[in-house]
């Protein structure tokens, strides 16, 4: 559409400066990426040369056979993969419920129970490994993945209700009280209503708790004792020896590692789609 | 739509009278997620803050000397303690408005649909998701004294006149360590702004443009106050992001050199993990959680009155 | 609601069937003529490394389990950078293996924590197994007047050149004596070469000056550091690394800048001349550099003579094992010549003196190394040794830097380190 004061000349000045911005950007962030890629396909005696090199030479596939054929790969890799979705469906769910709750509803003792989310947020998580592990222990959840789902669901409570609280509460009440009026409950409103309209919100979450789940390090590490519970990180970590690294290795690992959230970040962001809000409310 | 509105009209007195009847339906709602929180969360939170009162011993049974506060007093009387919370904090204000702003200026470039923008869009999401310890370790090479960036900057650029040290000094290796966490922190509120900048009704901006505002103004006047609510959320996040930082510390510089970037996570790591010192180690971590409440709640306070005088 | 309510009793009822399952495992057969476990953490298959732990797992486990049918052994690899944190907080919650191959340095600490079993007291046969090891070694297990361990594996820092080095410098072997080495530091000036790095100020680094020039960290009771460490021949062995540091001899890796070429790069590439360095640096190096060739050779001795530091691992048994006879057996087993000698196979020095000959056949290398730890000495071995490095290297950096002399910076590190060893009395 045509702004006033603004030629088609204008306007295509403007895109230029716009990719022109959004390209030296990329490269800014990909670069590093492509460091850690390059290095991936490098034999040992060439990784991070200083000054560094982009393009391998000589390349090999070594690193990611050796990654690929560590005994239980795949084991590990499917122990993440069930760990991380079972995890963020239930957080996501959790969290959603409690920020609908927050949002639309009044009940004694809201606002406090609100702010003791804020603690979730605020106490580093490296302080409460002991306390967890010896309630993990009596809950008998030490060893197994249940264990890690619980509490990393836990985990990103807090973070994923203030973030869709404050998406629930910017939604226009009249469409809530159309629905009341035709007899719809609460769970319906807030399954057919809230949720379908918090999609953009919802794939934030979902790619984000998708991503901390597939990740994390430090109570995988405390929790499990049998290799054959053990997530990718636990495997990655491995990787690194004791007077020596080989970072090919460790790279290669990488790389393998961070496909699965790049597939969930491509699916899930494909919710920013705009036009729901807008046309519901213009009717 | 009128229909709405006119039910809108005769239901509103009912409505409310209505929540307040049926709050215990908030409650179900809440129940779960915050029955699994207080469990999982809070109850070891008292645990922790417990350990920080005590001399506390970690094999499982042992008995423990209640000291009271002497892990605080060692705390406020401990200089490296101090240093490293200069540290978290000068982290904090280096990393936070630049990931704010750069985050929304790529929001805002990113925001029309064209069929290049989700390649964009995954291109600056790619340093959120790869992690910590190999972006660090390719960050420390990155700033090596015959690093990347010495390369550029000296030898391409000219734009210094010498290669720099940037990990053999305090300030010096901040600005390595700032450098990452921007970078590595840019997709993640853009992230945030995307979502929240689908939500600005393009009636509104339609009208700005009608009424003759430029893009500018546009911005201050209409996108800006709509998208308020997440710019809180992403100030707030940041923040208690920024002041605890560790990985990349640990990767890069190790809190040296001789301590000179330790910042207050590293060092409470230092002291539970590797000196067993855990009543100690959770008393500085109570602290920062007290520091980092309280900011946050300022920060709340704050923004949230900006916001009910703006509108 | 119905969605989420069964979602969380699925996850619940998860944890339900663990808890029994868990009861069940739990409660170990204690009498000897039962089946059982023997659970072992280690760091041997770090790093993409498969020979140390297929030697254990293919040959050196099932020997063990053919000799003692009634054990079964079980290995579970941790990566060293989180050993010591998984081993806290398993202590923590009551989770911890039967054994560990510790680091020497973790050793007082669990002890005195009352993680690790004093084995000196409760294992038949300790006396005979501890005196066949090298003294320093075995000394890194004692707390208290008892033994918590035994060696395990054992390595210590040579001074590693290569010829091109020397050839810069004009010699012909490398240099034997502090006096050499400052020699070979001159001449070495302006050629773009400096004649030593190392990449620290903590004890592992500092000592073996220490020792070689005469000088001593504490008294022989290990309760007194003031006089000791910051006496006239410890001051002077420092200060010759300071002077070199300050004429430019000594790159600033030594005082943690992380951002400088490290030695295992700036040996091959001849930004340095001599580093210290353990036996793991050869196939490093024939894996990076193929075409470069190390010299190996004893520390450069002053007027104490030639005296390095000693590193490694110890076997520990955990004091809440419940198959500690069964466990016994197999830490007994580990001091073998079988065991030994299979795992120098694959890079783990041997902790016994008399296995050394066996160990030289297998690479001329372990000779020197050998040598070398017959003399060797151990950092302290006090329950506090992790703050002990932070000490040094916050107190010597300055004076590395000009800012205070060396004798202030090791008296004041000595200060600090007093209390630590009066404290675990």
């Amino acid at each position: 559409m045509t702004r006033p004061g603004e030629g088609r000349r204008g306007r295509a000045s403007g895109t230029v400066v716009r990719y022109v911005l959004l390209v030296v950007g990329a490269a800014i962030m990909v670069v590093p990426f492509l460091t850690m890629l390059s290095t991936s396909f490098t034999g040992q005696a060439y990784v991070l040369t200083i000054p560094p090199q982009i393009i391998p030479n000589p390349a090999t596939l070594d690193n990611y056979a050796q990654a690929l054929g560590t005994q239980d790969f795949a084991g590990y890799f499917l122990n993440s993969a069930i760990v991380s979705v079972l995890a963020t469906a239930v957080a996501v769910l959790l969290s959603s419920m409690m920020a609908y709750g927050f949002a639309r509803f009044d009940f004694p003792g809201k606002e406090v129970m609100f702010r003791l989310l804020l603690l979730g947020l605020v106490v580093p998580a490296m302080m409460l490994i002991i306390p967890q592990f010896v309630l993990a222990k009596q809950l008998g959840l030490v060893d197994t993945l249940a264990g890690l789902v619980v509490f990393y669901v836990a985990g990103n409570l807090a973070f994923n209700t203030f973030l869709l609280r404050g998406f629930f509460a910017s939604l226009p009440g009249e469409l809530d009280q159309a629905m009341q009026v035709d007899g719809a409950n609460a769970w319906t409103r807030y399954w057919r209503l809230a949720m379908p309209l918090a999609k953009p919100a919802l794939g934030t979450v979902t790619i984000f708790t998708f991503l901390s789940c597939w990740d994390e390090f430090a109570w995988a590490l405390t929790l499990i004792q049998t290799p054959d519970k053990a997530t990718l990180p636990l495997a990655l970590s491995l990787f690194q020896g004791e007077n020596s690294t080989q970072w090919g290795l460790v790279f290669a690992g990488s790389v393998i590692a961070v496909i699965p959230v790049i597939i969930v970040f491509l699916v899930f962001q494909r919710s920013f789609v705009q036009g729901l809000t807008s046309g519901a409310v213009k009717g | 739509m009128s229909s709405i509105v006119s039910r809108r009209a005769r239901e509103v007195q009912p409505a409310s009278r209505a929540r307040r009847r049926h709050g215990w339906i908030g409650l179900a709602f809440i129940g779960p997620g915050l029955l699994l929180f207080l469990v999982a969360v809070v109850y070891p939170i008292f645990g922790a803050v417990q350990m920080s009162f005590f001399h506390w011993q970690i094999l499982a049974g042992a008995v423990s000397e209640w000291i009271g506060l002497d892990n605080y007093v060692q705390a406020v009387r401990d200089p490296l303690f101090w240093s490293s919370l200069l540290n978290s904090g000068v982290y904090m204000l280096l990393t936070v408005p630049p990931q704010i702003v750069l985050g929304l200026l790529v929001a805002v470039l990113l925001k029309r649909a064209s069929p290049t923008q989700p390649i964009f869009r995954a291109l600056f999401y790619l340093p959120v998701v790869t992690s910590w310890v190999v972006v660090s370790l390719l960050f420390k090479y990155l700033f090596a004294d015959q690093g990347l960036i010495n390369f550029t900057l000296h030898d391409f650029l000219h734009l210094m006149s010498q290669d720099v040290s940037w990990l053999s000094s305090r300030w010096t290796a901040m600005i390595a360590i700032c450098a990452l966490g921007v970078w590595k922190g840019i997709g993640w509120s853009m992230m945030i702004f995307l979502a929240a900048l689908q939500g600005v009704p393009e009636s509104l901006e339609e009208a700005a443009t009608m009424d003759g505002a430029g893009r500018w103004r546009r911005f201050r006047v209409v996108t800006l106050p709509a998208i308020w609510p997440s710019m809180v959320f992403v100030i707030v996040l940041l923040v208690i992001g920024g002041l605890n930082v560790f990985t990349s510390v640990v990767v890069m510089t190790n809190g040296g050199p001789a301590d000179a970037t330790q910042v207050v996570l590293t060092y409470m790591y230092q002291q539970a993990f590797k000196n067993l010192d855990f009543g100690y180690g959770s008393a500085i971590a109570v602290l920062l959680a007290i520091i980092v409440l309280i900011l946050s709640l300022i920060q709340l306070r704050v923004f949230r009155d900006r916001s009910e005088v703006a509108s | 609601m119905k969605r989420s309510l069964v979602r969380l009793a699925a996850v619940l009822a998860t944890a339900a069937i663990a808890v029994p399952l868990a009861a069940c495992s739990s409660g170990g057969d204690t009498s000897s003529s039962a089946k059982q476990t023997v659970t072992i953490w280690g760091s041997y298959g770090n790093g993409g490394n498969s020979a140390q732990q297929d030697a254990l797992n293919k040959t050196l486990i099932p020997a063990f389990e053919k000799a003692n049918p009634n054990i079964t052994v079980k290995y579970v690899d941790v990566a060293y950078d989180s050993l010591l944190q998984k081993l806290t907080t398993s202590a923590a919650g009551g989770t911890l293996p039967d054994i560990v191959r510790s680091d020497i340095g973790w050793v007082p600490q669990l002890a005195s924590l009352g993680v690790l079993v004093p084995i000196s007291d409760k294992m038949s046969g300790f006396d005979g197994l501890a005196k066949a090891t090298y003294p320093g070694s075995l000394a890194t297990n004692k707390y208290d007047g008892k033994y918590y361990g035994l060696p395990l594996d054992t390595n210590t820092r040579v001074l590693i050149t290569d010829q091109a080095a020397l050839d810069k410098a004009g010699l012909t072997a490398p240099p034997k004596t502090f006096d050499e080495l400052k020699a070979m530091a001159d001449k070495l000036k302006g050629s773009g070469t400096q004649v030593f790095a190392d990449s620290g100020l903590g004890q592992w680094n500092m000592f073996p000056w220490i020792w070689s020039g005469g000088g001593e960290v504490t008294n022989a009771s290990l309760t007194k550091a003031t006089g000791y460490l910051n006496g006239p021949k410890s001051v002077a062995a420092i200060q010759m690394l300071v002077d070199m540091y300050q004429a430019g001899e000594i790159p600033n890796l030594i005082t943690g800048n992380s951002g400088a070429t490290s030695t295992q790069d700036g040996l091959p590439k001849q930004n340095y001349a001599t580093i210290l360095d353990g036996p793991w640096m050869k196939s490093i190096w024939k894996a990076q550099y193929a075409s470069f060739t190390p010299i190996w050779a004893p520390v450069p001795a002053g007027a104490g003579g030639s005296i390095s530091v000693v590193g490694g691992e110890d076997i520990v048994l955990t004091s809440t094992s419940k198959h500690q006879a069964a466990a016994e057996k197999f830490i007994a087993f580990t001091q073998s010549k079988t065991f030994q000698i299979d795992m120098a196979k694959t890079g783990q020095m041997t902790v016994v003196p008399a296995y050394a000959d066996a160990q030289a056949q297998l690479d001329p290398t372990y000779a020197i190394y050998a040598a070398q730890l017959k003399t060797a000495k151990a950092r302290l071995a006090i329950p506090a040794a992790s703050k002990v490095d932070g000490i040094l290297t916050d107190a010597l950096t300055p004076a590395f830097e000009g800012k205070v002399s060396v004798k202030d910076a090791l008296t004041t590190a000595a200060g600090q380190i007093d209390p630590l060893l009066t404290a675990q009395k």
